[in-house]
């Protein structure tokens, strides 16, 4: 049995993850606030740390410099993907004409798969931080997907856990591949 | 029918869940058709739910298996729950209530149930058995339109609401967002206490919805008319029910819900809150039991066409109807999406206080069967103040018009205006 830690940014599909994450594992999620996050000293006594979606802008949420300087493997969600590629000197600004609740597709180029997601966000990754290696793109070009190219990071930045996404199952378990999880 | 008899006696005065009336052949057919009733007479132990009142108390109250339990949880009670300090009110954060006698029925196969607790008064039962078995009694007492002793307040002008819609929006580009539910609330001051009995009837009768209530509750009488389920469960087996995406019109055409279900924006408003609901269900719910079915339905009510989804799962062992009920609670779509940051949001944009409004109204029947509204298109008489209040309001995105959330919002509230002062 993996040992995941969910860390919640306050978010309300944080459950859905915690479903999803067990679906994809059979491995029960330990969900935690983030603001007990730097308490808990967690990333050593895991085997994933999953940043989940929240409100509101990377910056404010500092408590995750520890997780994603730990060496443990983190699979960053939405806002998740995000903190991690400010964490490496990318950016992360307004998206013009904000997405939400909306199915899209997605090329995923290190898995050579297109697929249908939920999107929800007004933000997005405009520049992507050193090390970063982006796995995923829409039609259009956004930043959909990354990894690091030496560390154990995977985002997404759409949503696998919602019901507009086709195969929520499959995004987990390649991320996890990704990370020598699985 | 037992609700448009007069009460079994003089001083008696009931509770009332009622589903919709008898399908009638020129309205079309709610596909949440609820024909079930409960009326509960003669109290005979209340609980007034605090932010503080421990959840084995509420767990306790409605463990009786013999006599169903009938409430409501206020939203001032759900903001408490996320610790968003409420403003001044005087309204109740919930109350659970046993009765000494409940009516359960069917407004489809007329039959009818009387329920007693072991303590009822024989006197009690009796009248209420010689009024079951009497059949048919006297039409409901007509409603006529009230008196105001003054004018109709609104707590957010026409500019006021449209400036509300641009500051969501400011929090969605933000990232703060992605739905806020923005509420305008109306008072009517009126010059005598209103037949609230009479209304409810006349609302129910001519605006068919499948959550109606009546409740009393001390100087509060709560007349909801609410279309949507906030949660039903029995044995385990859980659904919500939520509502988004709207369409006034004044002429039924059925092309028009083809205009509806193929609206981008309406679709996504609706696709949010699904998503938000199956979270919340998920905090009791099994892995793997939680499913998406009929997404985007649609029904009519209120001159309004409606989308809808089925939520469905399989509550947890280890977790109690109640459990769920206060976990999920407030329900999602009448808060937005993140639910907490967005609720501390429509805490600085909406100045009036929600009470009762976007909280629940429900049944248990037994501790394994809850049905829970959530308490929209819902108002009440204050008997302290003399005032009928009632709410309306609208789900905000991205995309939304500020005009168009404002006539939707106005739309929604026109079900109390028309039938209170025409």
């Amino acid at each position: 049995m993996l040992r995941i830690l969910l860390s919640d940014n306050d978010d309300s599909f944080t459950m859905n993850l915690a479903h999803l994450l067990h679906a994809a594992t059979g491995s029960t999620p330990q969900v935690v606030n983030h603001t007990a996050l730097a308490a808990r000293a967690p990333a050593a006594e895991q085997d994933l740390v999953v940043i989940s979606p929240g409100p509101g802008h990377p910056d404010e949420y500092p408590c995750y410099g520890p997780v994603l300087q730990s060496g443990r493997p983190v699979l960053g969600i939405c806002l998740g993907m995000q903190i991690i590629n400010c964490h490496f000197g990318g950016t992360v600004k307004a998206l013009a004409g904000c997405v939400h609740g909306k199915s899209d597709t997605v090329v995923m180029t290190d898995a050579d798969k297109t697929l249908t997601v939920g999107r929800y966000h007004s933000l997005h990754c405009a520049t992507t931080g050193t090390g970063l290696q982006v796995t995923g793109r829409t039609p259009q070009g956004l930043v959909m997907a990354l990894r690091h190219n030496s560390l154990p990071l995977y985002g997404y930045q759409f949503h696998p856990e919602s019901f507009l996404t086709a195969e929520g199952v499959w995004c987990i378990r390649h991320a996890l591949r990704s990370l020598h999880i699985l | 029918m037992l609700l448009s008899a007069p009460p079994a006696r003089a001083e008696s005065c009931a509770d009332v869940c009622a589903g919709s009336p008898a399908p009638r052949q020129d309205v079309p057919l709610h596909p949440m058709h609820e024909s079930e009733f409960m009326a509960g007479i003669e109290p005979v132990e209340s609980l007034h739910i605090t932010a503080a009142t421990p959840r084995e108390h509420m767990q306790r109250f409605c463990s009786n298996r013999h006599t169903p339990v009938i409430g409501y949880l206020s939203y001032t009670y759900g903001m408490e729950q996320y610790d968003i300090a409420a403003r001044e009110h005087s309204f109740p954060a919930g109350l659970l209530r046993r009765y000494q006698c409940v009516v359960t029925g069917c407004t489809r196969t007329g039959r009818l149930r009387l329920l007693a607790d072991r303590h009822a008064d024989s006197g009690l039962v009796d009248s209420l058995c010689r009024l079951l078995q009497a059949g048919s009694p006297e039409p409901p007492r007509p409603h006529t339109p009230v008196t105001a002793a003054g004018p109709l307040r609104q707590s957010l002008t026409r500019e006021e609401y449209q400036e509300g819609v641009r500051q969501t929006q400011r929090h969605i580009a933000a990232g703060d967002t992605y739905q806020l539910n923005l509420s305008i609330r109306f008072d009517l001051p009126l010059a005598t206490p209103p037949d609230t009995t009479a209304l409810f009837l006349h609302l129910w009768l001519n605006r068919p919805a499948p959550f109606y209530a009546l409740l009393h509750d001390g100087p509060l009488t709560i007349v909801s008319t609410s279309p949507e389920r906030y949660l039903r469960i029995s044995r385990g087996t859980v659904l919500t029910q939520p509502i988004k995406g709207t369409l006034a019109f004044d002429t039924w055409q059925p092309q028009l819900v083809h205009t509806l279900t193929s609206s981008p924006k309406e679709r996504a408003e609706l696709s949010m809150i699904v998503d938000l609901l199956r979270n919340d269900i998920s905090t009791r719910c099994r892995f793997g039991s939680v499913r998406v079915r009929d997404h985007c339905s649609t029904f009519v009510v209120d001159r309004l066409i409606q989308m809808y989804s089925n939520v469905h799962g399989i509550l947890r062992p280890d977790s109690t109807p109640l459990d769920l009920l206060l976990d999920a609670f407030p329900g999602g779509s009448v808060t937005g999406c993140p639910k907490l940051r967005t609720m501390q949001i429509i805490d600085r944009l909406e100045p009036h206080s929600r009470d009762l409004y976007c909280g629940s109204i429900f049944c248990f029947n037994g501790p394994d069967h809850l049905d829970a509204s959530v308490a929209i298109r819902t108002g009440w008489h204050d008997a302290r103040t003399g005032v009928f209040s009632w709410f309306a309001g609208s789900g905000l995105v991205t995309d939304s018009v500020p005009e168009n959330e404002y006539a939707e919002t106005m739309a929604k509230a026109r079900k109390f205006q028309e039938a209170l002062c025409p």
